[in-house]
């Protein structure tokens, strides 16, 4: 009760934001521009407005994730209200759990908004609804619930500016999780290996959660991946919210 | 062996310095008993220690080393924490909710059922002056207002021990007045009221015991009646004396102030007052006023601090 007491709170918090909503509606704003761009590429305009839907569902649901991610904790720890909910009879991991979570429903509604837009824009130019696109959006949303995972987890010890240039390193790594892979092999020798191992072990592998392009081209990706994809960033979020808690349960609040 | 409301022993906290820093003594030793019912206060200069040791209490910080029990049990303990209503210095609550909203989810944080949390929460909106105002956004509250919001929440779960961190700081006269006829309110009800404080006054009025605080340090925990007490063996004597008769007090007493034909002498020693009496009958004056002199809790502060 504790825990879904946060969690509405939270979730109250971000519906009410107006940035957020600003956001969102340039988001959806852009994936319905997709209909003309998608107007523009001869023979091509279904392809096109799907991609393009789903390249700016992702960037904008990973800006959202690490803005109000870095924003909710700073704001709770710089703005002091975090003194009233923390002296209370609540363990803090269940602050951070319920605060996780509503971040979680606030980017599902997101989502489900964004990919509404998509489907939508799809049905415009095709008469149909290509429901092939939903796993691939599944995908996106659990990719955006480890970003927030992370942004929270950077936040409860670092400042917002770190906490997102942070956030944002492990974006870009992980999506470059292949050529790091290669790099370990090819400086096996060098002094900086050790450095490109961790990264490469510790930052999870984001194109496990890309299936974009298969479903795009309709290329088979089989309910295997989509699920390995799940379990596989789900893991990750399970064991940033374990260390989130653990650092937040010590955290002096100065 | 009675139960005391809040046993706090050896506490100390150091906090870590900046890199290349010393660390900086934030509370050193502190060992303090209120029994049940009181209503005590903590009082020092800015930098003294206070919210350290507010917070070390609410466990919103964690001491260096030293323990904290509240009615016999850990502070770490959150069957502990459920007995306690607290109010932070300043307090922020979420804007973008309705003080009623907020008073809601603070009961819910309590795990109190919805119609408890709607009963209580009407309740202490009205006790606490904002009746008209619950169903507003905190946003659009002063900082009166949300000092009473502030209040309203720390008593959402009938605590037995209340602690208020600085509580009067930011009230206008009105809303001062308020708060402590609440405080006073609260300890007739035998609740345990526990505040820090910068304004003396304010402290003089309410508090059963007051706490010394300086850089950290207890100088002196005290009774505040024998405190002020301590001074009364001098008294002031105020009396009507004609101007052209004022020649005759010469330079055998200490005059304090001369207004007109009003004379006021403080005597060090109450044991010269039947002397000085007779002499004002001698010189055909009129005795206006004998008043003891009681020592303020701010000479008694200035005193243990050095200035």
């Amino acid at each position: 009760m504790r825990i879904l007491a946060v969690m509405e709170n939270t979730f109250k918090e971000t519906i009410r934001n107006r940035i957020l909503l600003n956001i969102l509606v340039f988001a959806i704003g852009l994936i319905l521009l997709s209909l003309v761009i998608g107007d523009w590429s001869l023979g091509e305009q279904s392809k096109v407005i799907k991609d393009f839907g789903l390249s700016a569902m992702s960037i904008f649901g990973l800006l959202i994730a690490v803005f109000i991610g870095i924003r909710l904790m700073v704001q709770e720890l710089e703005g002091r209200t975090i003194y009233i909910i923390a002296s209370k009879p609540v363990h803090r991991w269940e602050i951070v759990t319920g605060k996780y979570l509503g971040l979680a429903l606030t980017l599902a509604v997101n989502v489900l908004l964004m990919t509404a837009a998509l489907l939508a824009a799809g049905w415009l130019m095709e008469g149909t609804i290509d429901t092939a696109l939903l796993p691939a959006v599944l995908l996106i949303y659990i990719e955006i619930l480890l970003i927030v995972a992370f942004s929270l987890f950077f936040s409860s010890f670092s400042s917002p500016v770190l906490s997102a240039i942070f956030t944002l390193t492990v974006f870009i790594s992980g999506h470059l999780s292949g050529y790091l892979h290669d790099f370990v092999k090819l400086y096996e020798d060098r002094g900086f290996h050790w450095l490109l191992k961790l990264i490469y072990y510790v930052v999870p592998n984001l194109e496990k959660l890309n299936i974009k392009l298969a479903v795009v081209e309709h290329l088979k990706t089989g309910p295997h991946a989509v699920v390995l994809g799940a379990v596989y960033g789900l893991s990750y979020v399970l064991l940033l919210l374990i260390f989130t808690s653990l650092i937040f349960e010590k955290k002096d609040l100065k | 062996m009675k139960q005391h409301a809040l046993e706090i022993s050896n506490l100390r906290k150091m906090y870590k310095g900046e890199l290349g820093e010393k660390d900086v003594l934030g509370l050193d030793d502190l060992t303090l008993t209120i029994p049940r019912g009181e209503v005590f206060a903590f009082i020092g200069p800015n930098g003294a220690g206070k919210t350290t040791t507010i917070k070390l209490l609410m466990r919103l910080m964690f001491p260096t080393s030293g323990s904290v029990m509240i009615l016999g049990e850990s502070n770490a303990s959150r069957r502990a924490m459920r007995k306690i209503g607290f109010l932070p210095e300043q307090p922020r609550m979420y804007e973008y909710l309705t003080g009623r909203e907020f008073l809601d989810f603070t009961g819910r944080l309590f795990s109190l059922g919805k119609e408890e949390r709607l009963k209580r929460s009407d309740l202490l909106l009205k006790r606490v002056g904002l009746g008209e105002r619950g169903n507003a956004l905190i946003r659009s509250y002063s900082r009166g207002m949300m000092q009473r919001l502030g209040l309203a929440q720390a008593l959402m779960n009938e605590p037995e021990i209340v602690i208020l961190d600085e509580p009067m700081a930011s009230l206008d006269p009105v809303g001062r007045k308020d708060f402590r006829d609440t405080i006073l309110q609260l300890k007739a009800q035998g609740k345990t009221i526990f505040f820090s404080s910068h304004i003396l006054s304010d402290a003089e009025m309410i508090a059963d015991r007051v706490g010394i605080l300086k850089e950290g340090r207890l100088q002196r925990v005290a009774d505040l009646e024998a405190l002020t007490d301590l001074g009364t063996s001098a008294v002031e004597v105020t009396f009507r004396l004609d101007q052209e008769k004022q020649g005759r007090i010469g330079d055998s007493w200490q005059k304090v102030a001369v207004q007109g034909g009003q004379v006021m002498i403080r005597l060090p020693d109450r044991k010269q007052l039947s002397r000085l009496l007779s002499d004002v009958q001698s010189w055909e004056g009129e005795i206006i006023s004998v008043v003891p002199v009681r020592q303020s809790l701010e000479d008694i502060f200035m005193a243990e601090l050095g200035r």
